[in-house]
């Protein structure tokens, strides 16, 4: 009978919908779940104590990540310091900004070079040359108890 | 006896069924040079070995995934070779699914009814593309660790969703042992999985519709019905068809021996592709792409800096976008070769951008990199003491980063040597001191003192009387 027939397509049509959407939508959204979990909204670090950064001068130096703690490895992430004056500080990330490569600083020169393609950013992080049209990315920073701190979330995910 | 139990197995087995729908079935003859589908196959067949070889021992842990991988390649029995293999068969795997697509579209492969066919078969090659990506990262190295990062950069500007494109690529809230997990995931799991489900479907289709004959580029064909009857004619007749196996099966073949001997030279003489030093983020490390993006970074190169940011996000998916629309949008009744000379071009455009592109990319010196070694002297020369001052001066401010000296063309910025004399101690004075607008040369205003600029003049001035090296 065309009834029964049609009854029983329509049962398994339910059940294999229940069925798909009661494991499907969870496992898509666990799967999302980094996007839907998100970042906090600040992740301050210790740079190092304020006044071991000369007036004027690039320095290197090493922050920790912020990547999950049930690992060991990729725990250091160095940026640059500036210090401008006494209090005013500029923490350069490392990223260049074309496409993340490590840029690295000449003191010689007082620029930023990135190695994959030629870009050359100035003292302040102005782009002087090659593929990056914007200037350096920096972190927000403050001063704590005579140290330097920066926030890691202060740059988008990506840089 | 034998007799009896060969029988029963070849029954409970539905060995027979097998044999008579897919081996024995009659086809229209195939050409000696129509074994690429074979050659993927045979290709991801090896990639599936070695994968699960490698699988046994590497170890998806950030913590400790390099030092898996140097294991296997340094002291694994026989590691190297399969490290070598899977990393050379992934590169011939590219170069034929290109082959393979680009062959198609010149034939008209994708004309009904094999539509489905061709709409099933370009998601496996991003598939490829994508499982050659992923596996890359796997080694995670300085390469892998900097290639994960222009991802994310590319992902990044995606409008509206692209942080939490990022976030979901990342695992967190930065690159952790998250990401290494799910790469691994998607390489070793995901997308296999997918791609055996659209192989076995694309093959299915291969079998229930076939692929090109000689008689449908015979003549123009506007119904499936007319297409339908000269496969049909051209399969049952004696001269024009075969039974795939062994006839058509040795001719498909035949190419994937080739390339897989190939591809077994090439892991014994060169062996696994080179390993960089661990992936960090703390040193100084000079990342490049492997050669199969060479392309595309030419491509986006020479694209004007307003779109290129946006090309990066766009091109694939306009590529994407163009594939599948391609049997919707060819409505010609030609097919073969000598019939589509338009398509011809089109493709050998395409082939002859591509390595033009990949040339390109492989002589740009892009890079200025600081170097604090002194420029070199021509043989024999010394300099006068101002000049030789000069000399040290030059490497120590940093000039050697973006000037080579007597190198003729291997720099960034102008080799003095070139200029032949062009330049008067005054015009290079002045040009240190205030470098014209737009261009990349800081200023050394206020510092370098009198007696340092006087001494890097002379030695520029100098510079120009050095012979070029050739």
């Amino acid at each position: 009978m065309d009834n029964r027939r049609n009854w029983a397509i329509r049962v398994l049509a339910l059940s294999g919908a229940v069925v798909s959407f009661a494991i499907g939508i969870p496992a898509l959204l666990a799967a999302f779940s980094a996007s839907i979990q998100g970042r906090k909204k600040h992740a301050w670090r210790t740079v190092g104590v304020a006044d071991d950064f000369k007036h004027g001068q690039i320095t290197p130096a090493e922050v920790s990540t912020d990547r999950a703690d049930w690992s060991k490895t990729l725990d250091r992430l160095t940026v640059f310091v500036w210090r401008q004056t006494d209090s005013r500080f500029v923490v350069f990330s490392r990223s260049c900004t074309d496409l993340s490569c490590p840029i690295t600083f000449d003191p010689g020169s007082e620029c930023f070079f990135c190695p994959c393609h030629g870009g050359i950013f100035a003292k302040n992080g102005t782009p002087l040359a090659g593929p990056p049209k914007r200037p350096l990315y920096r972190y927000a920073t403050k001063l704590r108890d005579g140290k330097l701190e920066i926030d890691l979330h202060s740059l988008p995910p990506a840089y | 006896m034998f007799k009896k139990a060969a029988a029963w197995a070849i029954d409970r087995f539905g060995i027979d069924t097998f044999y008579q729908s897919l081996l024995n079935r009659r086809v229209p003859k195939a050409p000696w040079y129509s074994g690429d589908g074979s050659t993927l196959m045979a290709l991801l067949g090896i990639q599936v070995i070695t994968g699960c070889v490698l699988a046994l021992t590497y170890s998806p842990s950030t913590d400790s995934a390099y030092q898996s991988v140097v294991y296997i390649t340094d002291q694994m029995f026989l590691g190297w070779f399969i490290r070598g293999l899977h990393y050379w068969s992934a590169g011939a795997m590219m170069i034929m699914v290109v082959f393979h697509l680009l062959r198609q579209i010149v034939l008209g492969g994708y004309k009904s009814p094999r539509e489905g066919t061709w709409l099933i078969g370009v998601p496996l090659f991003f598939g490829v593309l994508f499982l050659a990506y992923t596996g890359y990262l796997l080694r995670w190295d300085e390469r892998s660790i900097y290639g994960i990062r222009v991802m994310l950069q590319i992902l990044g500007r995606v409008p509206l969703v692209g942080d939490s494109l990022v976030l979901f690529a990342q695992g967190g809230p930065s690159i952790g042992p998250a990401t290494l997990s799910r790469l691994y995931a998607f390489h070793v799991l995901v997308i296999p999985l997918l791609m055996f489900a659209l192989v076995g479907f694309h093959l299915y289709l291969i079998v229930l519709k076939g692929t090109m004959t000689k008689g449908e580029r015979s003549t123009p064909i506007d119904s499936v019905s007319q297409q339908r009857e000269i496969y049909k004619s051209e399969a049952d007749s004696e001269e024009k068809g075969e039974t795939f196996f062994p006839f058509t099966m040795i001719k498909t073949g035949s190419m994937a021996a080739i390339v897989i001997c190939l591809t077994l030279s090439a892991t014994v003489l060169l062996g696994p592709s080179k390993l960089y030093s661990e992936a960090n983020f703390t040193e100084p490390s000079m990342p490049a792409e492997e050669w199969w993006y060479w392309w595309l970074s030419g491509l986006i190169a020479l694209l004007p800096p307003s779109i290129a940011p946006s090309a990066v996000v766009l091109l694939p998916i306009a590529v994407l976008v163009f594939l599948l629309a391609l049997p919707f949008l060819d409505r010609s009744q030609h097919r073969g070769a000598r019939n589509r000379p338009l398509w011809i071009l089109f493709v050998v455009a395409i082939v002859a951008a591509i390595l033009l592109l990949t040339d390109y990319r492989r002589r740009s010196n892009f890079t200025a990199w600081p170097d604090a070694k002194l420029p070199e002297l021509p043989a024999g020369m010394t300099l006068p003491p101002e000049a030789e001052q000069g000399r040290i001066t030059f490497a120590r401010y940093g000039c050697n980063s973006c000037h080579a000296v007597g190198k003729a063309d291997a720099s960034f910025a102008v080799d003095f040597a070139l200029l032949r004399g062009q330049l008067s101690r005054e015009k290079i004075r002045e040009y240190i001191l205030n470098p014209p607008a737009g261009i990349a040369m800081p200023s050394y205003e206020g510092r370098m003192t009198e007696e340092q600029l006087n001494a890097v003049v002379a030695f520029c001035h100098v510079v120009q009387t050095f012979p070029l090296e050739d």
